[in-house]
C-alpha cells in the first residue's frame, strides 16, 4: 500500500461523494441543498485538481481535464448563489437554486468521469 | 513551454493543496460562528463575507472585521486562524520564488526561449558553436550577408554579455554544454528547422568540435558542417566522416606563406577577395628569397619550416627545446628574444625572421631585437591574443598569423559565397598572368578598400527580368548586369565579375558581352553600393528588360497591351 496513493484516491472520492450530497435533493427546494455542502465540494474538487498536476500520462490528462471542468461547474455554481444573495438581492429564489443545482450536476458527471478512469486504471495496473 | 508548465505544477502541488485546505476549513468556521451587530441580535456570516475576511487575513493586508465588529468568539476564532493562514500563505509565496531563482528552471526557461526564437528565424542562418572571438567574427560577417545565426556558448557570461551587444541582442544564443544533443537539435539539427543552413562548429578545444561536427553529420547528413581542427589527427578524423570544412588556421596560414613567396600577385588578390569587406587593401608585398629564421618550431613554426621546405628555402631555427635543436642541423638552443641568440643564428645575413612562440609578448620582443640588428629584415609573427591587436599592428611586422582571424575569414568565405572557393582554386591553379588581370580589374574600382562579395543566382523571382527579356527575344548581357541601371549614361557600377557558372560550366573573368541565362550563378566582387543596384535592377520587372532590348518597357499590364499591339 503506497500513502500517496490512498490520498490520491481519497480526494477524487471524496470530490465525488460530496458533490452528489449537494445534488441530492429536490432541484429547487431551498432546504435540501446547504450552502456548506456546495463550500466543501468546491474545495475538495480544488484540492483534487492540484494533486492531478505534474502527471505527464495520457490518463493524468484526463483525469486533470476532468477535474477541471468539475471545478469550473462548482465555481460558477458558488459565484451565482453569492450573487443571488449578496449583491442582486433577490435572495435564494427557486430558479436560481434549479440552476445551481443542475450546474453542480454537471460536476457531478466530470467527477463520476474521474473517479471511473481512476478505478479502470486500478484494475488494469491489478492485471 | 510544456517543461516549465510541468515544472511549476510540480513543485507547487503541496503548498496550494495546504492552502486550499487551510483557507477552505477557516471559511468553514468562520461561517459556523455567529456574529452580533450593535443592537445585539444575531448576524449570520455568510459565504461571502466569511471567504473575503480570510483572504485578507491570510494575505496580511487586514482591512478589519465585517461585515460588522466582531463578537469575542469570533475574535479568540480570527487569531486562531491567522497564523497558519499566513504560514500557509507564505509558504505558497516561497515556493513561487524560490522556484524563479532555481537554476534548474531557469535553464529550463532560458532552453524554451531559445527554441522558441530559432523557430521564429524566418531567413538562413548557421548555428555557431563557441562564441568567442572568432564567433564574434564569423556572427558580425555573417549578419552583414543577411544570414543570421543561432549561438551555442559553454560560458553563460559571454551569452549574458551578448544581449548587451546591439548587434547580437536579437539573436537566439544559449548557454550550455556545446556538445550536447539535444541543445543541437534545438539550434538546428531538427530536420523540421527548414532554415538552418550548416553548423559552424569553431570552439576552442578540438574535441568539442569533432564531437559536434560527428553529431551534426549523423543526425542531419546533409548539413554543411565548417569545424575548426587545430591538430592534422583531429582534421583527418573530421575528414573521414564528410565534415565539409576543416579549418587549421596555422596551416592555412603556412600555405598561404608559401603562396606568398612563390607568387605574391597570387597571394594579393587571394588576400584582397578574403579579407574582411572595407579594410584597407594591402597593395604591396615581397618575402625576399634567402636565408631564414624560425623562433619557436612548435605548432605554428613546424608548419612554417615545412613550408620553407617546400619553397627551397634555407632557414635556421632557434627553440628552447633541446629536443627540438637537436632535430634540425645548426640550429641553435635560446628563446630568440636576446640578441646574442639571433646573432648566433646569424641574423645579420637572413633575409627574414618568422616569431612563431606560443607567447605574444616574446614574439613581439624577437620582432623588435631582430629588427635593431638587421633592419632590412621580413617579419612574420604569430599573434595568440586578440587583445594585442594593436601592439601587433604598431610592431612594423609585414604578415601578422591571427588565428582567429584566419578561421573566421576562411569559415564566412565558405559560408557566404559558396562560388568562392571554386574562383580560389583557379586562380591558385593559373599562370600569374590570370592573376594580374584580377588585380588590375579590381584595383579599377575598389579605391584602396577590400571588396565585399555577392553571388548572384538567377532562379526563381531573380530571374523574372531573364525571362521577361527572353521572351522579348532581347538576351539579357553581363554588361547590361553591371551598368548603372538608374543613369541612362551606362555609368559602370564598381565591380567586376569573378565567375559565371551554368550548370557544369564555369567562366572565369567573363567579358561585358557574355549572355546571362536563367539558372546562372555569378560571382562578383566590387563596392556594397554595386551590390544594391544590381539587385535593384534584378527586382524591378522591367530596368534589365529596358536595358536589352534598348528601350523603355512599359510597367502596367495596359499599356504592356498596347506596346504589343503596336509591335505587332
Amino acid at each position: 500500500m503506497h500513502f500517496e496513493k490512498v490520498i490520491f484516491g481519497f480526494f477524487i472520492v471524496l470530490a465525488l461523494t460530496l458533490n452528489f450530497g449537494f445534488f441530492l435533493g429536490d432541484m429547487d427546494n431551498p432546504e435540501h441543498h446547504h450552502a456548506m455542502e456546495l463550500g466543501a465540494a468546491l474545495a475538495v474538487s480544488l484540492i483534487a485538481t492540484i494533486i492531478k498536476f505534474g502527471d505527464r500520462s495520457q490518463l493524468g490528462a484526463i483525469l486533470l481535464a476532468t477535474s477541471l471542468v468539475a471545478d469550473l461547474q462548482l465555481l460558477v455554481a458558488a459565484f451565482l448563489w453569492a450573487w443571488a444573495v449578496h449583491v442582486a438581492g433577490t435572495g435564494l429564489t427557486s430558479e436560481t437554486l434549479a440552476s445551481i443545482v443542475s450546474l453542480s450536476g454537471g460536476a457531478l458527471l466530470a467527477n463520476l468521469v474521474s473517479v471511473t478512469l481512476l478505478v479502470a486504471e486500478t484494475i488494469t495496473i491489478r492485471r | 513551454m510544456n517543461d516549465i508548465v510541468w515544472l511549476t505544477m510540480r513543485r507547487m502541488r503541496t503548498p496550494l493543496i495546504l492552502m486550499i485546505i487551510v483557507y477552505s476549513l477557516s471559511v468553514f468556521g468562520m461561517v459556523l460562528i455567529p456574529g452580533q451587530d450593535a443592537a445585539g441580535r444575531e448576524v449570520d456570516v455568510g459565504f461571502l463575507d466569511a471567504a473575503y475576511f480570510i483572504a485578507i487575513l491570510a494575505t496580511t493586508i487586514g482591512l478589519g472585521e465585517m461585515p460588522v465588529a466582531f463578537t469575542h468568539a469570533q475574535r479568540l476564532y480570527a487569531y486562531l486562524i491567522l497564523f497558519p493562514n499566513v504560514v500557509a500563505w507564505l509558504y505558497a509565496i516561497g515556493t513561487i520564488i524560490s522556484l524563479i531563482v532555481d537554476p534548474q528552471f531557469r535553464a529550463v526557461l532560458a532552453r524554451s526561449r531559445f527554441s522558441r526564437r530559432v523557430q521564429r528565424l524566418n531567413r538562413g542562418y548557421y548555428v555557431v558553436c563557441g562564441f568567442g572571438n572568432t564567433g564574434r567574427m564569423i556572427v558580425k560577417g555573417l549578419l552583414r550577408r543577411g544570414i543570421s545565426a543561432a549561438v551555442l556558448e559553454r560560458e553563460p557570461d559571454t551569452v549574458h554579455s551578448m544581449a548587451l551587444d546591439e548587434d547580437f541582442a536579437h539573436l537566439p544564443a544559449l548557454a550550455g554544454d556545446v556538445t550536447d544533443r539535444r541543445l543541437l537539435d534545438m539550434a538546428g539539427l531538427d530536420p523540421d528547422l527548414r532554415h538552418c543552413l550548416g553548423v559552424i562548429a569553431i570552439t576552442n578545444e578540438d574535441h568539442a568540435n569533432l564531437t559536434i561536427a560527428i553529431t551534426a553529420k549523423l543526425l542531419r547528413p546533409k548539413l554543411p558542417v565548417l569545424a575548426r581542427a587545430e591538430t592534422q589527427r583531429v582534421a583527418d578524423n573530421m575528414a573521414s566522416f564528410g565534415t565539409d570544412l576543416t579549418v587549421d588556421p596555422y596551416s592555412i596560414f603556412a600555405e598561404r606563406f608559401l603562396l606568398a613567396l612563390n607568387s605574391p600577385v597570387k597571394y594579393l588578390v587571394q588576400d584582397w577577395l578574403i579579407s574582411v569587406p572595407g579594410t584597407r587593401l594591402r597593395t604591396e608585398l615581397d618575402p625576399p628569397d634567402g636565408r631564414w629564421i624560425v623562433c619557436g618550431v612548435g605548432r605554428f613554426g613546424s608548419r612554417m619550416v615545412r613550408q620553407l621546405e617546400r619553397a627551397g628555402m634555407p632557414f635556421t631555427v632557434i627553440d628552447v627545446h633541446p629536443d627540438r635543436v637537436a632535430q634540425q642541423k645548426g640550429s641553435v638552443l635560446g628563446r630568440g628574444t636576446e640578441a646574442t641568440t639571433l646573432r648566433e643564428a646569424g641574423v645579420e645575413s637572413a633575409v627574414g625572421i618568422i616569431a612563431g612562440t606560443g607567447d605574444d609578448i616574446d614574439n613581439l620582443s624577437i620582432v623588435m631585437t631582430a629588427r635593431e640588428l638587421n633592419p632590412a629584415l621580413f617579419v612574420v609573427t604569430r599573434q595568440e591574443r586578440p587583445l594585442n591587436d594593436q601592439l601587433f599592428d604598431s610592431s612594423g611586422a609585414d604578415l601578422v598569423a591571427r588565428r582567429s582571424l584566419i578561421v573566421a575569414r576562411r569559415i564566412l568565405a565558405i559560408a557566404t559565397t559558396p562560388l568562392l572557393p571554386v574562383f580560389l582554386d583557379h586562380l591558385l591553379s593559373q599562370d600569374e598572368r590570370f592573376a594580374r588581370t584580377v588585380r588590375h580589374r579590381l584595383e579599377a574600382v575598389l579605391e584602396g578598400l577590400s571588396p565585399g562579395l555577392w553571388t548572384i543566382d538567377l532562379a526563381g523571382e531573380w530571374a523574372n527580368s531573364i525571362r521577361a527579356a527572353t521572351h522579348e527575344d532581347a538576351p539579357v548581357r553581363l554588361r547590361h548586369l553591371t551598368e548603372n541601371a538608374r543613369l541612362p549614361g551606362a555609368e559602370d557600377l564598381p565591380c567586376v565579375c569573378l565567375l559565371l557558372e551554368r550548370g557544369s560550366l564555369r567562366t572565369f573573368l567573363p567579358g561585358h558581352e557574355e549572355k546571362v541565362l536563367e539558372g546562372d550563378r555569378l560571382l562578383f566582387a566590387g563596392r556594397d553600393t554595386a551590390r544594391v543596384e544590381m539587385l535593384f535592377a534584378l527586382r524591378e520587372p522591367t530596368v534589365l528588360v529596358s536595358a536589352a532590348t534598348g528601350r523603355p518597357q512599359p510597367r502596367g499590364a495596359l499599356m504592356r497591351h498596347f506596346a504589343r499591339k503596336r509591335a505587332s
